[in-house]
């Protein structure tokens, strides 16, 4: 069996009396990318901390690649982005990745780092004189340049605008493509849509979902299916796949786990009529999941 | 390491706070100082012994802001950051201190230089030698205490910390004024410090005679103290980074 990548098995931690990571297990195997999503507060960067070695857990077991994580991180097989800070004042691009990618046995060469970051023709700028854009894919650019296996971004896009996110995610993938295992928390779903394999949805300390983003979604079943149907319509609520009914006017909304059955359904019953079927965005599967304990 | 020192010392040269309290201050006070004929005996014993004190003082400042900009790296994420790289915590604390006592070689040499260049100060080579070593190597416990205030507090409370202790170690220790000045319960205090101690075995050696073993001991005994107040510190923060 191949050893996996990242390795958390039933860790805890608490900060006084706040469970931040409550028993939580998460495997991801070589080269997959993985979002771990989750709202503010959810225990998303305790739980990166703890998987870094920089928060020792209250208990469990953490590992990358099936060593102790600071053991990895100094063989240089893991390299991260924290979510904020890690620039200091009156040194170049240059000369900070340089030094950085002097720690590493085998780093990446500056220029093939400046344009993975899309920072090339920026390297003798000084980093305190950066925009936010570019202070990020400095600190981007950090975690990559010692060409580790294992990349892990916390909050990657969290300070910047909507160009700086899509051109951040630009030259995220041509890393994915090489083969890279990355994880990467956010709290914007469409990232975790667009950009992962794999979504882990964390709320309150502990793994609430776990699957594609699609499997997700359809784990809550969100997917509407509305027609027109006048008259007795309760008849519909026992459709396969339909969990829930709500009726608006003339318009019969259909919520399904299994979509293409209830449509399938509602043809043999002869009920298509001004047929929608839309799709959850998983914004709302996120919502029902994190939402689903407040009770 | 190396990289991180060079690194290291890139930045120190290019801050404005080195600049000023570890060289441009120190010089310019040497300047006036010694031609105000403040220190005891004639004007080229006095110029000996000023180029002393102020150079005592600059290296003092640099130790001392090498310590803040711990405290800075540590607001600003970069120590996390070294965290997260192959560096082990102990290779960046050595390379820390040796940037520090690297970095206290240009305010020593600037005030020197100045003594030679200006107010044309003559001393035999081995006292030259014996002068450059001990104010170099006697920076090591003011290091140790800048270190120790930039791990125990926050950037800014560290930073003034660091002043308070450099400039009330420089005055309290005779480096502005001679201590022969000062009322009698004051120079008890100042026979104490680790300021006075320091600058007091090149003073001897610019005077002629061997470093008193007095000096000695009470240097060698902060040095004992500021390093565990360092290492507690070290410790401390690292608990909770």
């Amino acid at each position: 069996m191949e050893i996996d990548a990242v390795s958390l098995t039933a860790v805890t931690k608490s900060f006084g009396a706040v469970r931040a990571v409550d028993g939580l297990t998460l495997a991801i195997p070589r080269g997959q990318t993985v979002a771990l999503l989750g709202p503010n507060g959810a225990g998303k960067s305790t739980t990166i901390g703890m998987l870094l070695g920089l928060i020792p857990p209250d208990s469990g077991k953490t590992a990358i690649f099936g060593i102790d994580p600071g053991q990895a991180v100094r063989q240089g097989l893991a390299g991260a982005m924290p979510q904020e800070g890690g620039l200091i004042p009156r040194v170049t691009i240059r000369e900070l990745l340089t030094f950085i990618a002097g720690t590493y046995r085998a780093p990446l060469p500056l220029e093939q780092v400046l344009a993975l970051a899309q920072m090339t023709g920026l390297e003798d700028r000084r980093v305190d004189k950066l925009s936010g854009g570019q202070a990020q894919r400095v600190r981007f650019a950090m975690a990559l340049v010692g060409d580790p296996d294992l990349i892990v971004l916390d909050e990657p896009t969290a300070a910047l605008d909507v160009e700086a996110r899509r051109e951040f995610w630009n030259g995220m993938r041509t890393l994915t493509g090489r083969g890279k295992t990355v994880l990467f928390s956010t709290h914007y779903l469409d990232e975790a849509d667009e950009q992962a394999d794999r979504v882990v949805v964390i709320d309150r300390g502990h793994v609430v979902a776990d699957g594609t983003s699609a499997e997700i979604k359809k784990i809550v079943a969100l997917t509407t299916v509305s027609v027109t149907a006048v008259g007795e319509v309760a008849w519909l609520g026992d459709l396969p796949g339909v969990s829930r009914l709500e009726v608006r006017g003339d318009r019969v909304h259909l919520r399904s786990a299994d979509p293409d059955a209830t449509v399938m359904a509602l043809a043999q019953a002869g009920a298509v009529r001004n047929l929608e079927v839309t799709p959850a965005d998983l914004e709302d599967a996120f919502v029902a999941l994190t939402a689903k304990e407040t009770v | 390491m190396f990289g991180y020192i060079r690194l290291e010392l890139l930045r120190t040269i290019r801050d404005g706070g080195f600049i000023i309290f570890g060289i441009a201050s120190p010089v310019v006070m040497y300047l006036v100082l010694s031609n105000l004929a403040l220190a005891p005996g004639d004007r080229h014993t006095g110029a000996i012994v000023t180029m002393v004190s102020m150079a005592a003082y600059g290296a003092l400042g640099g130790a001392f802001n090498n310590g803040s900009g711990i405290a800075e790296d540590r607001a600003a994420g970069w120590l996390r950051q070294l965290r997260l790289t192959p560096l082990t915590p102990a290779q960046v604390v050595t390379g820390k201190v040796i940037t520090g006592v690297l970095g206290v070689v240009p305010s020593i040499a600037a005030v020197l230089l100045t003594g030679v260049l200006v107010n044309h100060v003559t001393l035999s080579p081995w006292q030259w030698l014996s002068i450059v070593g001990l104010l170099w190597a006697g920076t090591i416990p003011f290091s140790l205490l800048g270190l120790g205030n930039g791990y125990a507090l926050t950037g800014q409370t560290a930073g003034m910390a660091n002043i308070a202790a450099f400039l009330g170690l420089s005055i309290v220790g005779g480096l502005w004024v001679p201590t022969a000045g000062f009322p009698g319960w004051l120079r008890a205090i100042a026979e104490w410090t680790p300021s006075n101690s320091y600058a007091a075995l090149s003073w001897d050696v610019a005077s002629g005679t061997a470093p008193g073993a007095r000096a000695v001991v009470i240097l060698c005994g902060w040095l004992v103290v500021f390093g565990l107040w360092a290492l507690y510190a070290y410790r401390r923060a690292g608990r909770t980074a």
